[in-house]
């Protein structure tokens, strides 16, 4: 790459995302406008404020460089983030939620169900639990963009978390969630046209779909052993029932990741930026589109880039980012190295961009969720003043960048790794059933919310440090108190929290609405109007 | 078929790209509808 061009491109792609996020300022002079982006905000603009926060640089290198271990099973993941998170995500949950939502005035998703149930327990609950885990999720979307601009500009690492940190939170402060859409819309825009000239070219290299599916196919005997005893029986075959790769790759990724979307605050809220469901159906285009072409072309990218890596090199795609300290591979290098080895130069400088796009995209989102965690959920709710709700939430902004860096600074690179699907994770386990039993059950009471996300925060938790290895191993709980790094055996050890913890607040808060006394029906025929439930 | 054998994994890629031809599809025809 010529670094006088790419350092013009950067500049380029920082100017207009500086002039997005003044005009989200300009457009802002309330809390609504602050908070919910005015609350009429357009079908494309919503679209792509929710995909592109939900897709970070570590989802597209991430996930392809873990498809280029696992191979194409993990388009399981792309398939239940469509399905569900998308199409049922919209339809379903979001058009009522929507409803609901501007029904009670609701301007973020603690308040929605603290609201909804009656209940400043659950708000402020949803909060705290906002507030202390979002900023290890958002750490470790800030280091990803920062390694990834040191690398690319060549600047102190120190710098780049810096400079990155800083001019996010910039706009995110002035502007709220107007700046934040705007931005998005833009960051998101590039990330398709990338994404869909890679999987263009990829294909191209490949001599077509099916010449580089059966390439990959015939190579199934160069999966390296240690792979092959996790039950890895080729890149386009799914792992060996019952196998730990199999467990790995449906109850981490698809489970964790794949349903963990619906129950994301600083997602769910998105869905109450519209006027009405009409502009959520013509979201719906745009945003089943950009799904498949991040985790989907992320996913097949990475598998394919064994077969052109074999084919030029002799070596699968593991075996090109071997580091040289570790003696391991660093999977999260796959992808560029693919990018910069097979594609056309213009492809590598799109893609940088892009990356930095969905790094900036996510870390705004989680920002402006801290922000109003903090300032509207658990501090002061009862402000009405929105000169002054405005300037709450922009202190929190402050707040949230100081503590996200000092994270990002101290925090060791192994829990960064796992931040993310812990966050999936435990949102979904808190927040899903009560979410859910919130928008369609009319008996579900505060006790049995408060029930379930209780039992599925506290089981979740005590999973992730006494049992699921690899997430206990790394905090180090389990084994500083038991010499241990588990206190379970196989299969256990490698099924994600969430399977457990889920159900569990599914149970729990089924069984306790029921034991306890139903809502007064007056406030609850309010709420639901006429659209059909569950009685 | 598309040079993918194991069932699990075409069907897999068939849901994924269907899922998103559904969303377009789904989009148009409730382009105008509020319900």
């Amino acid at each position: 790459m010529n670094y006088f061009t790419l350092i013009i491109t950067v500049l380029i792609y920082f100017g207009i995302i500086a002039y997005l996020g003044w005009l989200g300022y300009k457009h802002t002079s309330s809390a609504k406008d602050y908070m919910l982006a005015g609350g009429e905000v357009h079908p494309y603009l919503m679209a792509m404020g929710y995909g592109s926060t939900q897709i970070s640089t570590s989802a597209i290198v991430g996930f392809g460089g873990a498809a280029a271990m696992y191979g194409m099973s993990m388009l399981w993941l792309t398939a239940f983030n469509v399905l569900l998170g998308i199409f049922i995500g919209f339809t379903v949950v979001g058009t009522r939620t929507r409803a609901m939502g501007q029904k009670i005035g609701a301007q973020t998703f603690p308040e929605f169900l603290g609201k909804r149930y009656n209940s400043e327990f659950i708000r402020k609950y949803m909060s705290v639990l906002i507030i202390v885990a979002m900023p290890l999720y958002a750490a470790a979307v800030m280091i990803g963009g920062a390694r990834f601009l040191e690398k690319a500009v060549n600047i102190n690492y120190s710098v780049a978390l810096v400079v990155f940190a800083v001019i996010v939170a910039a706009y995110v402060l002035t502007g709220g969630l107007k700046s934040v859409l705007y931005t998005s819309a833009f960051q998101g825009t590039l990330m398709l046209t990338a994404m869909t000239l890679l999987i263009v070219f990829t294909y191209a290299k490949l001599g077509g779909i099916t010449a580089a599916h059966q390439a990959l196919a015939n190579m199934a005997d160069q999966v390296p052993p240690s792979l092959v005893k996790q039950g890895h029986l080729g890149w386009t075959s799914m792992p060996a029932l019952g196998s730990q790769m199999w467990w790995f790759v449906l109850s981490t990724l698809v489970l964790g990741v794949g349903i963990g979307t619906l129950s994301q605050p600083q997602l769910s809220v998105r869905f109450m930026t519209v006027k009405s469901n009409r502009e959520l159906y013509r979201a719906l285009l745009p945003a089943g589109v950009f799904i498949l072409m991040m985790i989907g072309v992320a996913t097949v990218v990475g598998t394919l880039s064994n077969a052109y890596f074999m084919r030029v090199e002799g070596k699968i795609a593991a075996a090109m980012v071997i580091d040289p300290i570790k003696q391991t591979p660093n999977i999260d290098n796959i992808i560029p190295v693919f990018i910069t080895t097979a594609m056309p130069e213009l492809i590598s400088y799109i893609f940088l961009l892009t990356l930095l796009a969905a790094a900036m995209s996510t870390l705004a989102g989680q920002f402006h969720l801290i922000a109003t965690s903090l300032s509207y959920d658990l501090y002061k709710p009862e402000t009405k003043d929105d000169v002054v709700r405005i300037k709450m939430a922009r202190y929190a902004v402050v707040a949230g960048l100081l503590v996200t860096l000092f994270l990002g600074f101290v925090l060791p690179g192994s829990i960064i790794a796992i931040a993310t699907a812990i966050f999936f994770g435990l949102c979904a386990a808190s927040f899903l059933p009560m979410y859910l039993a919130g928008l369609f059950w009319k008996r579900a009471t505060v006790q049995g919310g408060i029930a379930g996300m209780l039992v599925g925060s506290i089981i979740y938790i005590i999973d992730m440090l006494f049992i699921y290895t690899r997430e206990a191993s790394i905090f180090g709980v389990c084994r500083s108190l038991f010499g241990v790094d588990s206190l379970a055996s196989f299969p256990w050890i490698v099924i994600d929290p969430i399977v457990l913890a889920l159900p569990a607040s599914v149970i729990v808060t089924v069984l306790v609405s029921l034991i306890t006394k139903p809502v007064d029906n007056d406030v609850i025929n309010n709420l639901f109007g006429t659209v059909k439930v569950i009685q | 078929m598309l040079g993918l054998d194991n069932t699990g994994v075409m069907l897999a890629y068939l849901l994924s790209v269907a899922g998103s031809i559904l969303c377009v599809i789904y989009g148009i025809a409730k382009w105008n509808s509020t319900e």
